[in-house]
């Protein structure tokens, strides 16, 4: 019942972003002074600008703190390939064309700015899992020295009628000049487990994202992720690097992960074993 | 104004919390829904009753029957399963107390890879589900105790 209400206030939110959301396009030259006068104050949302430290709202899995500007979205595509890249030698990998070959795990995701610093979206992964999450950016770098926000998602299997897993945390940043961004995100996950707490010792899961985004050069940046975990640990912890380029509204990831999960409750559940990495690639587009 | 916010938020995140809820334990346990990781439920529901899935139950053999190793009937069960030896694998016990991958009990249910016989209930099953071994591991795992 409870779901049934979120994906209502979800499937609502579907119908009427895509008419508030216009995709990105130049605006067109304003006829006389006072439609530029007119223009002004929506151009001069500071939210709208491009930061070249934090240029997407993720770094492959966790959250930034980059604010999405009200009523605007921005579009996500996440894959994961299934062949680990140190199974067989050099020519099978090269063979299979590093993974490319194999199935992958694939995530879709759409985020919508509902008011100024609060967004919320939709991310939903090939295995059928679901997460809803939202996020209240409360300090900006600016003001405060660092850059934070509370982040909160709730996720469940088999489209989300099974096995929900909610989370809460905070995303904490600090910009290093224009030259990239570090974050700490503590995050308590409950119900991590997805077997009964009758037969399971931990049910929940505390654990620290590490990320940083270093801007290489001009547009191109290399990113890292580490979320060690305490509580109810399966597999092995997460861990991602990898290099992304910026052009225009899109950012184009190539990365590398030691497991398949992007949502929440997957992170806390852990990668597929010390050795295996997987290749995968993060395909995002700001509608602004 | 952001206090408003925030209190929505706070609100949002009591609302997911209370929404999460725990995976139900008859969901996994299937034919046996009342299935508890307790020697009184497993004795109950495994050892002495058969299931819908057509399984039938431990005691239907294990009896007593001179001809067939241990008497899971009754209060005979629990001195026969836990800490008693095998006797077709003499180096190890039926139950181990919190070591359910030593415990040959679950080598015969799971048809591990060094049982000697058939795998049980003998007969090419139905065997016990997935779901059913996790409830009897977390009992041994827990200590096997008499409860």
């Amino acid at each position: 019942m409870i779901s049934l209400r979120i994906l209502g206030l979800l499937l609502t939110l579907s119908v009427v972003v895509p008419q508030l959301a216009t995709a990105q396009a130049t605006p067109a030259a304003p006829a006389n002074s006072e439609d530029s006068a007119a223009q002004k104050p929506k151009d001069d949302d500071p939210d709208r600008d491009f930061n070249r430290s934090q240029p997407d709202f993720v770094i492959v899995n966790l959250p930034t703190t980059l604010r999405l500007p009200k009523f605007k979205s921005a579009f996500r595509v996440t894959h994961r390939f299934g062949r680990p890249l140190g199974q067989g030698d050099f020519g099978d990998l090269a063979s299979d064309l590093f993974g490319l070959d194999s199935g992958a795990q694939i995530g879709l995701e759409y985020r919508f700015g509902l008011m100024r610093g609060l967004q919320v979206g939709i991310h939903r992964t090939s295995d059928r899992t679901i997460e809803f999450f939202t996020q209240y950016n409360v300090m900006q770098q600016a003001d405060h020295g660092i850059g934070l926000g509370v982040i909160a998602s709730i996720d469940g299997t088999n489209n989300f009628k099974d096995s929900y897993t909610p989370m809460i945390g905070v995303a904490v940043s600090r910009e290093l000049g224009r030259y990239g961004a570090v974050y700490v995100e503590p995050m308590y996950v409950n119900n991590s487990n997805l077997l009964p707490s009758d037969l399971v010792d931990d049910n929940d899961t505390f654990m620290v994202g590490l990320g940083a985004r270093v801007r290489l050069h001009g547009t191109l940046y290399a990113v890292g992720e580490f979320i060690p975990r305490s509580g109810n640990t399966p597999g092995v912890n997460h861990g991602t690097f990898g290099i992304e380029k910026v052009v225009g509204g899109h950012t184009f990831q190539l990365n590398f992960s030691d497991g398949f999960g992007t949502t929440m409750g997957q992170l806390a559940r852990g990668g597929t074993a010390k050795d295996n990495w997987y290749m995968g690639f993060n395909i995002s587009r700001k509608f602004f | 104004m952001h206090f408003r916010v925030l209190s929505l938020i706070v609100a949002a995140v009591v609302f997911a919390g209370t929404a999460a809820c725990d995976e139900k334990l008859s969901d996994l346990t299937g034919p046996t829904p009342n299935l508890e990781p307790t020697f009184t439920s497993i004795q109950r529901d495994i050892l002495t009753t058969g299931d819908s899935s057509g399984r039938p139950a431990c005691i239907n053999c294990h009896n007593g029957n001179p001809f067939v190793p241990g008497n899971y009937t009754g209060s005979n069960a629990y001195a026969a399963l836990v800490n008693a030896q095998s006797r077709e694998k003499p180096n190890l016990v039926r139950v181990a107390p919190g070591d359910p991958d030593n415990s040959y009990l679950v080598h015969k249910l799971e048809g591990g890879p060094n049982i000697v016989g058939e795998r049980m209930p003998r007969g090419g099953g139905p065997f016990l589900s997935s779901g059913q071994m996790l409830v009897i591991r977390r009992w041994i795992a827990e200590g096997a105790q008499n409860n």
